[in-house]
This record gives structure tokens, C-alpha cells and sequence, in this order.
């Protein structure tokens, strides 16, 4: 009886006749010794045929389809078409061995093939694993390695879910660019304002900005070509109809020198570029911001997209810098000062990168410090929820804005912020019911505890420094506080569907979580950090009275 | 955050030895007698020492310029201007280390070699092992953990003989499609069932005649007895894991002829129990 052997390769399927076996005559120590000489084994073990997978995404479909244990349409096609015949009824003059039982008893199932595994099967599929490159003479040697290597990739990547949008290199590399582009547009709009002045002087006092007098010389070109006729395109470029009048005047009594023709082309084709290099610049910021959202939604709520990006890069990577501590975070980027001033014993810096958030700007200068070692606390919060957390969400983020913003009313007017604990029970609500948002609007309170154990953030858990287990009040407590942060929930312009009252958590919904939801913000602003668990209509009225503040 | 030495993790030595804080060479920027390289701890070419103020382990960086996890460098210059990269290997967060330290004399992982790894978390070690092997050899790093598998991708990103492998190495029929057969098994899963976790996989990739090479944790054997009466004489090269690492062992075995799978597990868990 033949006996067929499958083998799964990364580069494909192949099946192997052993002939010349009699198992019962064979035991496993006679086939090892024969496996391990490839001329001997070669004679037992031939290759009977071999399919190679259509493409990367087949083979990782197969790979998928192994590692459970079944049968893929592909898999099936090449056993029928190599295979001997089934005929029913009659006496199966062939088997197939296979490593795993579970493959084996799909295909038996399926296509009425006997399959079959044990020792002497694994003995010389062994054989096969060991010799498999010799046997195909059209793989040259590493190239089955490099077909591991990619479906081995693949297959990891799937596994750990890589979302390539979720890179922070990107952000990285922007910001780069960003400020490698600003540097270049600068010189280059110098030499612009430069060269044209050879033939224009009095225009660079007209017009003092770089973008716009790039555009102003390529729109004049030739001085001399400048009448009144040309003061409402010129408007139009400038904006301002008085300076297109002077620069007309200018032009009539220039001491600059003529251009050739030539000259003129060439100054025309270098502005057309520092315009462009211009516009792209405008693009790459907004791709930065985007992509700041995508990666890190928290922080760039919290402090602006271009300062998080800036810490990101300092950093090295997201992960990086929310492995470290918020002292670290608020003094990145002031190293030198930093280490001179440990070294010389005198006063450390109090800010590095974080500076340049608005926040440290509006606090008066005795606060200055205060303000940044808070800033600095509540970004590594916000990195640290970037980081690990599963879904993109911008709820902490402007939580913590919030915080901030509390802080610095009363560094200003001594009023008192909110304890965090009803801060971050509230950002745990809005970030649960954002994940299950509903199309209809209703109004169901569902005191349901566990809503409260299913997003465990981590930020909460360790800011308060309570146990998890204190973020899951009893029932009704919930259902309250559920009502009113219900009843406090505001409507951000662009936002429809939402209103005040709060969409909870249904069963069985599906629900989108919005990854780049800046479109919401909802506020709870509480003025006098009462305790959030009061009636519903004390609650309503305060709110009123806050929009009216507003 | 380190003292500046410009961007970028890692702060490698470049050549100015300032205050000689950490280990290696420290600098070897003057020539071949600092950092200089002494092939051969632990069997075959690949692990190198590095003597200076402190002695370290070091291997050939394969991808000249990155580190893995914030180990230092050392650079040496060779006769003819060029520079070679190492890096340094840490004992204390390397257990393959801690036994070359430790005396093992032959670790079976060579240029060339190809490895199957259980047990590869972050990879911080199996970076090392695809130094060691070098680009005509291959490393199957299998971890299960879906954090640690996530830094294993990216450094298999940039060390192109590691094959990343993220699943459990208890089954390895799931991943039987990505390994071929491999020349040394190096096993380090911290779990009470890894003797049959090796046997299976040895049975499945390990070539007749190869070896592998096993971390051990003491009380996985036996948690109630001291841990001198667990690691007691055996038929196989064994090394003590201190003092970097408490109760461990490393032990170093070969399969002279593939036993069927439940007698491997059976004569590896009699190294343990006696």
C-alpha cells in the first residue's frame, strides 16, 4: 500500500511517496538511521508533487489555517489532484500521513482520504524537514529561509495585532522634517528677497513678509511692467489695496537695476519654489497633527500636537517616554542646563520642552515652576495612557486639560480644582460610553457595576492610588453618578446626535469607538468641586447658570 | 536620560572613556590592546571578551549602529582604519551570559548555527544569539507573550536572521510550517512543564545528533528540597547561575539518538529529581 506524506513548507505544500516500506517490518530506530544519509533516504522518500502559495497573503491564509488545524480550498485542490482516486466502496490502496492528528482528521472528513500519524510518520517527515531544500531543485539555497523569515513576520505581526497606523516614526520623522523645512524656507526666502532686490529694493520694505513677497515678486517680475492697470491683481496678491499703490509708486522710481529676460525667468522659477516649499510646509503640519491624533490622542489634547510631537522625538518613541518618570518629562530637552547645574551644585532648570505649551506662558513667574512640574505630571499620564491603552481615545486627554486649566485659576484667583478622583471616575464614564455609542438616542440608566470594571484605566487606578476594586461604587451610588455626569454632558458644535442626557452602556450594540474623536468634549465643568453625586435638578441649574457664565 | 552623548538611546563608548563608569573596554579607540577582542568563551567563535578597566562579555554587533535594549558599545580599530562594533552582553539580564561567565564550555551556538529559541520574551538575548550565528545562520525565536512579542518584531525588523515566531511553545505543530531543523535548542520558558515542552519540540526540529541547552529553574523540580540536592551530579554539563541569577542552573545536553518524545521528557525530568 502507498503511502503518501504531507509536508507543509513555507514556501508551499509537497507531497513525498515512501515506497519500498513495509511498516511492520520497520521499526523507528531502522528509519532513523536511514533518514539521517540523504542518498539512502532519497530512494525511500521521493517527491511526488509540490504546489508553491499564489502570494504573501495565501501563504500567511495557510499558515493561519495549519496552526488550527484545518483544511484550506487550496490544500484540498492539491491533495485531490495528486492523490490517487477515492473511489467509494472499494479498498483504499494508498494512505496519506500527516504530522497532526487534527489536519489529518479534517481532510479524512472532507475528502474521504485516509490519513494517518504516529512515530514512524513523524520519523520520516523528520527525514523530509531535514532534507526538504535538497528535494526541490528549483529552490536555491536560503531561499526557503527568506519564506520563513516573511511568513514568519506575517504571521507575529497578525498575531500582535501591529497597526501600522499606530507607528509613532512617523511622527518622529515629521517633526523632523517640519523644523528642517522651516530652517530651509527661512534662507530661502533671504536669498529670494536678495536676489529680486538687485532690481527692487524699495520692496522689501513694503512687504515684509517672506511668503508674500515671494509671491509679490513673481507676480511683478519685470518692475518696469508695473502701471495702475496692475494695482487690482496686485490687491489681490497682497490683499491691501493701499500697499499695492505704494509698491506701483516704488516701482516708478526704483534705483534698481534692470534684469535680462533670463535673469527675470529664473528669479520667477526660485520664488514659484520657496512658494511651494511653502504650501508643503502648511500640508506636513497638518499630516502631523493627524498623525499625532492617531498615535497619541491624549497628549496632543493635553498639550498641543507640535510640543508632543517634540517630546515623542526627544524621547525617542512613545514608548520611551512614557516609560519615563514625569520628573524626566519636564525638564526633557533642558539636559545641558541640567547636568551643569548638578555638576556646579546650583539650581536645576524647572522646564524643558514644556515650556512651550501655553500653559507655562499664562502662569504668573512665581508659578512658572509649579505649573510645569504639574503639566509634566499630567503628561506622563497622558503618554502612559498613549502607550498601553487598546482603544484611541481623547477623553483623557481633555480631562486633564481640564485639570490643568483648574490649577491655573487658582494659582490666579485661589479657586479650588476638583479632587481627581471625581475627574478620572468621570473620564472613566465618558470613555466607556463613547465605546458604545448608539445610533438612537435613549435614555436608559443602567446601574450596572461591571461598567465600571470593563475599562480599568490604568491612569485612574494609579493617580488615585486606591485599589481598582474602590472605582466600582455599589449600584445605585453608580447609577447616580451616572446621571449626572448624564446631565452635564454638553454639545460640541459639530456634534448631532448627542445631548444631554447620557447614552449608556446596551447589550449587544456595536458600537464605534471614534478614534480621532476631537469632535467631542464634553464638559463637566464644576465649578466648586462639589461632590458629583447630587440630585439631577441642582445639577441642571448649575450647568445652566455655567453656560450663561460662559 | 543619560549625559548628553547625543541623540538617541544607547550610550556607546566613542572612544572617550569619561569617568569609566560601566563596563567594557571603555573606549577602545587606541588600537588593539584596549578593547580588544579574545575570541572564543563557550565553545566555537562568536562570543568575544573585551578587557579594559572592567572585563565584559561582548558580541559582534550584526547591524553596526543599533542597540537593542541600551546596551554600551565598544568600538576597536583594526590595522587597516576600519572600525569593528560590539556589544555588551549583560549577565545579569542574560541567563545564555551569566553561563558562559559561569564556565560552560561549550554552548553549541556558532557562525552558522542555526538556533530554535523558546522562550524569547523581548528578544534581548536572542539578539545576542543572531549576533553569534551571524548572517548565515538562522534564529527561530518563539514567545507567547503579545507585549514582549511586539519589541521581538521590531528587533527581528532590523536583525534579519531572526525569525519571529509568537505562539506558544507548547504546541509546536502550530508553528511547524515557519521552523526548519535546527542545530541547538536553547529553552529558557520558566514553566513547570518545560521538559516536555523541549521534548516535543526536539522531536519535531531537532536534528539527530543536536543539542540543546536549558535554563532551569530550581523550584520548578522540586520546590521543597534545597536547591543543592536538586542540581545534583548528571550525565550532562551543568553550570550554577550565581550570583547573577538566584537558584538557577544551565544545562547543557545533547540528543545522542531522538527517543520518542514521552521518554525524552521521562530522562529529562530525571535530571531534575535526582
Amino acid at each position: 500500500m502507498a503511502l503518501y506524506l504531507l509536508y507543509e513548507s513555507a514556501s508551499g505544500y509537497a507531497l513525498f511517496l515512501a515506497h519500498g516500506l513495509d511498516e511492520i517490518g520497520q521499526n523507528t530506530e531502522a528509519v532513523r538511521n536511514s533518514v539521517s544519509d540523504l542518498n539512502r533516504f532519497g530512494k525511500v522518500v521521493q517527491l511526488a508533487a509540490f504546489h508553491p502559495f499564489e502570494s504573501a497573503l495565501d501563504a500567511l491564509n495557510q499558515c493561519n489555517a495549519i496552526s488550527e488545524g484545518l483544511m484550506t480550498d487550496e490544500l484540498r485542490s492539491f491533495l485531490e489532484l495528486n492523490l490517487p482516486k477515492v473511489k467509494e466502496g472499494k479498498k483504499l490502496k494508498f494512505r496519506l500521513g500527516v504530522v497532526d492528528t487534527k489536519v489529518g482528521s479534517h481532510i479524512h472528513e472532507v475528502t474521504k482520504i485516509p490519513c494517518e500519524s504516529g512515530d514512524f510518520i513523524h520519523e520520516l517527515l523528520r527525514g523530509v524537514r531535514l532534507h526538504f531544500d535538497r528535494f526541490l531543485k528549483d529552490l536555491k539555497t536560503g531561499d526557503l529561509e527568506k519564506a520563513q523569515l516573511g511568513l514568519g513576520h506575517s504571521y507575529s505581526r497578525a498575531k500582535v495585532k501591529f497597526n501600522v497606523n499606530r507607528v509613532d516614526n512617523m511622527v518622529i520623522q515629521a517633526i523632523f522634517l517640519l523644523d528642517t523645512l522651516d530652517k530651509d524656507v527661512n534662507s530661502f526666502s533671504m536669498r529670494v528677497r536678495e536676489w529680486y532686490s538687485w532690481h527692487f529694493p524699495e520692496l522689501v520694505k513694503i512687504v515684509s513678509d517672506n511668503y508674500l513677497y515671494a509671491k509679490v515678486a513673481k507676480y511683478i517680475e519685470d518692475k518696469s511692467k508695473l502701471s495702475d492697470e496692475s494695482i487690482p491683481g496686485l490687491t489681490e496678491v497682497v490683499g491691501d489695496e493701499d500697499k499695492a499703490k505704494e509698491i506701483v509708486d516704488a516701482a516708478k522710481a526704483s534705483m534698481g537695476q534692470d534684469l535680462s529676460p533670463i535673469d527675470l525667468i529664473n528669479v520667477h522659477q526660485f520664488a514659484q519654489r520657496v512658494m511651494d516649499l511653502s504650501e508643503y510646509r502648511r500640508k506636513l503640519y497638518d499630516y502631523l497633527v493627524s498623525k499625532m491624533n492617531d498615535i497619541a490622542p491624549n497628549l496632543a489634547s493635553l498639550i498641543g500636537e507640535v510640543v508632543g510631537a517634540r517630546l515623542i522625538s526627544h524621547a525617542g518613541s512613545l514608548t520611551n517616554l512614557a516609560k519615563c518618570p514625569a520628573s524626566t518629562l519636564q525638564i526633557l530637552g533642558a539636559e545641558k542646563a541640567l547636568f551643569r547645574a548638578l555638576k556646579t551644585r546650583g539650581n536645576t532648570p524647572k522646564y524643558g520642552l514644556i515650556f512651550h505649551s501655553s500653559f507655562i506662558g499664562r502662569a504668573s513667574a512665581k508659578n512658572k515652576g509649579r505649573m510645569a512640574r504639574f503639566l509634566a505630571n499630567k503628561c506622563s499620564i497622558a503618554s502612559r495612557i498613549d502607550c498601553f491603552a487598546d482603544k484611541a481615545t481623547t477623553v483623557f486627554g481633555e480631562k486633564l486639560r481640564q485639570q490643568v486649566e483648574e490649577r491655573l485659576d487658582f494659582y490666579d484667583k485661589g479657586v479650588a480644582p476638583r479632587k481627581n478622583i471625581d475627574v478620572m471616575k468621570d473620564a472613566i464614564e465618558s470613555a466607556e460610553s463613547k465605546d458604545t455609542e448608539m445610533e438612537t438616542e435613549e435614555v436608559h440608566v443602567e446601574a450596572s457595576g461591571k461598567k465600571n470594571k470593563k475599562k480599568k484605566s490604568k491612569g485612574a487606578a494609579a493617580e488615585n492610588g486606591e485599589p481598582a476594586a474602590d472605582d466600582n461604587p455599589t449600584a445605585v451610588a453608580n447609577g447616580e453618578a451616572l446621571e449626572d455626569s448624564k446631565s452635564e454632558k454638553k454639545k460640541k458644535k459639530k456634534e448631532k446626535r448627542r445631548m444631554d442626557q447620557e447614552l449608556e452602556l446596551q447589550d449587544g450594540q456595536n458600537a464605534e469607538q471614534d478614534g480621532t474623536a476631537k469632535k467631542k468634549k464634553k464638559k463637566s465643568k464644576d465649578a466648586n468641586g462639589e461632590d458629583l453625586q447630587s440630585a439631577d435638578g441642582k445639577k441642571k441649574k448649575k450647568k445652566s447658570r455655567n453656560e450663561d457664565a460662559e | 536620560m543619560r549625559p548628553p552623548r547625543g541623540r538617541g538611546s544607547g550610550g556607546g563608548f566613542r572612544g572617550r572613556g569619561d569617568g569609566g563608569k560601566g563596563r567594557g573596554g571603555g573606549g577602545g579607540g587606541r588600537g588593539s590592546d584596549r578593547g580588544s577582542a579574545m575570541g572564543g568563551r563557550g565553545g566555537g567563535c562568536g562570543v568575544f571578551i573585551a578587557k579594559g578597566k572592567e572585563d565584559a562579555i561582548v558580541t559582534k554587533n550584526l547591524v553596526p549602529g543599533e542597540v537593542v535594549y541600551n546596551e554600551k558599545r565598544i568600538y576597536v580599530h583594526n590595522e587597516d582604519a576600519t572600525k569593528v562594533e560590539y556589544r555588551v552582553w549583560n549577565p545579569f539580564w542574560s541567563k545564555l551570559a551569566t553561563a558562559i561567565i559561569g564556565g560552560v564550555d561549550e554552548i553549541w551556538i556558532k557562525p552558522g548555527a542555526r538556533v530554535l529559541y523558546l522562550g524569547a520574551a523581548s528578544g534581548t538575548t536572542v539578539s545576542h544569539v543572531s549576533d553569534i550565528v551571524g548572517p548565515t545562520g538562522v534564529v527561530y525565536a518563539v514567545a507567547f507573550s503579545h507585549r514582549s512579542g511586539r519589541d521581538l518584531v521590531n528587533m527581528a525588523k532590523k536583525h534579519t536572521n531572526v525569525i519571529p515566531i509568537i505562539e506558544d511553545a507548547r504546541h509546536p505543530s502550530k508553528y511547524r510550517i515557519l521552523v526548519g531543523m535546527v542545530d541547538v535548542i536553547f529553552s529558557d520558558v520558566a514553566q513547570p512543564d518545560w521538559a516536555r515542552i523541549l521534548a516535543l519540540n526536539a522531536s519535531y526540529f531537532l536534528k539527530a545528533g543536536g543539542h540543546f541547552v536549558i535554563s532551569i529553574k530550581a523550584n520548578y523540580i522540586d520546590s521543597t528540597q534545597p536547591v543543592e540536592a536538586v542540581f545534583q551530579s548528571e550525565p550532562f554539563e551543568q553550570v550554577m547561575l550565581e550570583p547573577y541569577e538566584r537558584d538557577h542552573a544551565c544545562v547543557v545536553g545533547a540528543i545522542v539518538s531522538q527517543r520518542n518524545p514521552k521518554l525524552l521528557s521521562e530522562m529529562l525530568g530525571g535530571i531534575g529529581s535526582m
